[in-house]
């Protein structure tokens, strides 16, 4: 799955890398797969917490060494420093990969995806994929929307897999 | 007829209030291998399966397509699938065949093939084949923490309790679902004041749950159900697709979580297609891996009382366990629902999963009397501690808990209720009072606490939400009380979180936060002398051992 990340990097690249200035001012060091370290991760690097927390920031750009008691009580650490990055999570992927376990890699990958939307939007996108909530239209709308403004390119394609499937087994909006 | 008085005796014993059937596989009570079962087979076609479980790629259901588009290694699985069921189910009995290369075969297996090996094995086997093929090396359990009045200071005390007996993961779930997000930050504090590390959820409503985890009250998710049939899905309100999307909203909030499942659940809600329970819940464990889910909660589980009443039912439970760590999934292996009236049975229950030891072998242990359990009740409760430290101790093996001194559990229940007095305090809560704090303390179980205004209570859990508070208000508050150590405990919590190493499979934390999973302890049993050994485990062989109402030969009164 790393020609993916390989892919995403490289369309973000192409797009000045500024495809993802949504809510937060999240710098692109934590977004972008370029960061990630040049050989691939794997047991011997595990854990992360022990054995590299210099390549581990939070989602909102804070190095783990500085998510201290001191910095929350000074309120320089708030909640949304307190999120995993996509880059640890697909460190993380290439390290369950690496022990034999590449379904998880797919999943991580999704999440790494998903960090940036925000939670009640999140929520909203799991409620339509629940069964009969949804027209075709309507999944695949959701689908341009991780695609255009998430950059989401793996769980946009989950969402379009899923429309074709509710199709053909009759899970749409009407359905039931 | 004239009874015959040893008949008339057996009548009144408690195993026959238990209840059992013939059975019916059209309407799919039979434990495995039904005479509706699908033949194994698979058909690839430039990478694509056309053919699974004997049915074309045009017929299949949501499930059939799920699992064949994401859970099956395909490269392997024409050759496993011609191997003879009868070998792969030997080597997963033989120690001299690595967990490693038996995994290499399982993963390529389809549902059905899977369901045949495990009928190979008799009960004894799939002991062995447990003890090799759960995926941590060192075996745990989890606890149920709740009570019938949802009292946040007796969940905090109890959570505390608990973590001390040495559950790594604690589950509340609640009486009144509006008071999820109390019983969530109570469990939170009892459980990191109890022993710092310990995991902790609140299984509700799968979107409430996600969003305790989001705002920091909970590390773990592990209701997120997954069914056989594709009706009982949808009847369940998701698909595989939604379930798997929720996985990974869960993981990109740095959340463990593990799915759901159990044999007997399609029975209960009336659509088997005339399928066995094991078939179906290989399904369940084949979506589980497709979703990259790290791990399952199977074996029975809700429903155990259905598998429970067939023939050969709680044998094929413990294979479904098996099915599980096969497809290289964290199992936590049920045992923890109450189904049995008879104390001899409820050990039977447990008993293979006790033995070979599994990643959870209860998933939960109810750590109060089940008169508080609102789980329904447990296989086990408050009350078996004392025998199940003696099964322990007797069998040299480690069931996940250990024997615990009563002036150390008063101390530690009295500061795990004083902590939550001071959040409710310093969050505007409504109060807790000292008297709520003592009886807490020294609780058995809910009788034994005064009442709570319970309608303030459930109305200021739902403001907790709307006002925004998450995990470092907590932190916060816990440090403004002098309660130092245990708000740096919750926030290292949050820390780990961010670093995602609790993420990958069958992990927990030891007290000093360092992460025990299958990927830095994998188990390596092969045989005698290899795996994890009690008896090497010194530190927990002396604690088992210590039984504080076992004598002392040595300062003996005559």
């Amino acid at each position: 799955m790393s020609e993916i990340d390989d892919l995403v990097a490289k369309v973000a690249s192409q797009l000045g890398a500024q495809v993802n200035q949504s809510s937060s001012s999240s710098n692109t060091d934590t977004d972008n797969t370029s960061s990630l370290p040049s050989k691939e991760l794997d047991a011997s690097d595990y854990p992360l917490y022990k054995k590299h927390p210099d390549l581990v920031k939070s989602a909102s750009g804070e190095d783990l060494k500085d998510i201290t008691f001191d910095n929350v009580l000074n309120n320089k650490i708030g909640p949304k420093d307190l999120r995993i990055a996509p880059n640890t999570l697909r460190m993380q992927g290439q390290i369950a990969k690496n022990a034999g376990r590449a379904a998880i890699q797919r999943n991580m990958q999704r999440a790494a995806e998903l960090t940036k939307i925000p939670d009640a939007r999140l929520l909203e996108m799991y409620g339509a994929l629940r069964p009969y909530r949804s027209t075709k239209q309507e999944l695949l709308d959701i689908a341009d929307e991780l695609l255009n403004k998430y950059n989401a390119k793996v769980c946009s394609n989950w969402f379009k897999e899923a429309a074709d499937n509710y199709e053909t087994r009759k899970k749409l909006k009407g359905d039931n | 007829m004239k009874r015959q008085k040893r008949f008339e005796m057996l009548e009144k014993r408690p195993i026959h209030q238990d209840g059992f059937v013939k059975e019916w596989p059209s309407e799919g009570l039979v434990a495995m291998m039904g005479p509706n079962d699908p033949k194994p087979s698979i058909k690839i076609e430039n990478g694509v399966v056309t053919e699974l479980d004997g049915k074309k790629r045009e017929d299949f259901d949501l499930i059939d397509s799920y699992i064949a588009e994401y859970g099956i290694v395909l490269d392997n699985a024409e050759k496993v699938m011609a191997m003879d069921s009868t070998k792969i189910a030997n080597m997963l009995v033989d120690p001299n065949v690595s967990r490693k290369d038996v995994i290499k075969v399982t993963l390529s297996l389809t549902p059905a093939k899977a369901e045949e090996v495990i009928s190979k094995l008799n009960f004894g086997e799939m002991i062995m084949a447990v003890q090799k093929m759960r995926a941590r090396r060192t075996p745990a359990t989890q606890a149920h923490v709740t009570n019938v009045r949802d009292n946040p200071v007796l969940i905090a005390a109890d959570a505390a309790d608990a973590a001390q007996r040495g559950f790594p993961e604690l589950e509340t779930t609640t009486a009144v679902a509006r008071y999820a997000p109390f019983n969530a930050i109570s469990l939170l504090v009892g459980a990191q004041t109890g022993r710092p590390g310990v995991l902790s959820q609140c299984s509700v409503e799968e979107a409430t749950e996600l969003n305790l985890g989001m705002k920091g009250f909970t590390a773990y998710a592990e209701t997120i159900s997954v069914y056989g049939t594709d009706q009982v899905f949808t009847d369940g309100d998701d698909t595989p697709w939604s379930k798997g999307f929720l996985a990974s909203c869960y993981a990109s909030r740095g959340l463990k979580m593990r799915f759901t499942s159990g044999s007997g659940s399609e029975v209960m809600m009336g659509y088997t297609e005339g399928k066995s329970m094991l078939y179906l819940e290989s399904r369940c464990i084949f979506i589980t891996k497709a979703s990259g889910v790290q791990g399952l909660q199977n074996g029975g589980v809700s429903c155990i009382g259905i598998p429970g009443a067939v023939p050969s039912g709680i044998r094929s439970v413990l294979g479904e366990n098996l099915l599980c760590m096969m497809m290289d999934i964290e199992c936590a292996s049920g045992c923890d629902q109450s189904f049995s009236h008879s104390d001899m049975r409820r050990t039977e229950r447990m008993i293979g999963q006790f033995v070979a030891g599994t990643d959870y072998i209860s998933s939960g242990y109810s750590s109060t009397p089940n008169y508080d359990n609102t789980f329904a009740g447990s296989n086990t409760d408050a009350y078996d501690y004392d025998d199940y430290y003696i099964m322990e101790r007797d069998l040299a093996v480690n069931g996940g808990i250990h024997p615990v001194n009563e002036q150390d559990i008063i101390k530690i229940r009295s500061k795990a209720a004083h902590a939550i007095q001071a959040v409710f305090d310093q969050l505007g809560l409504p109060k807790i009072t000292d008297e709520e704090v003592e009886a807490a303390t020294y609780a058995n179980s809910s009788k034994d606490m005064p009442d709570r205004n319970m309608v303030e209570d459930m109305k200021a859990a739902q403001e907790l939400l709307d006002r925004g508070i998450t995990a470092i208000d907590i932190v916060k508050a816990l440090n403004d009380s002098d309660f130092k150590d245990v708000a740096q405990a919750v926030l290292n919590l949050q820390k780990q979180k961010v670093c995602g190493d609790f993420l990958q499979t069958s992990s927990i934390f030891d007290k000093n936060w360092n992460i025990i999973s299958a990927v830095n302890n994998p188990n390596d049993y092969q045989g005698p002398g290899t795996g994890y050994r009690l008896q090497n485990d010194k530190d927990e062989w002396e604690r088992i051992k210590d039984v504080p109402f076992a004598m002392d030969p040595g300062h003996m009164q005559f």
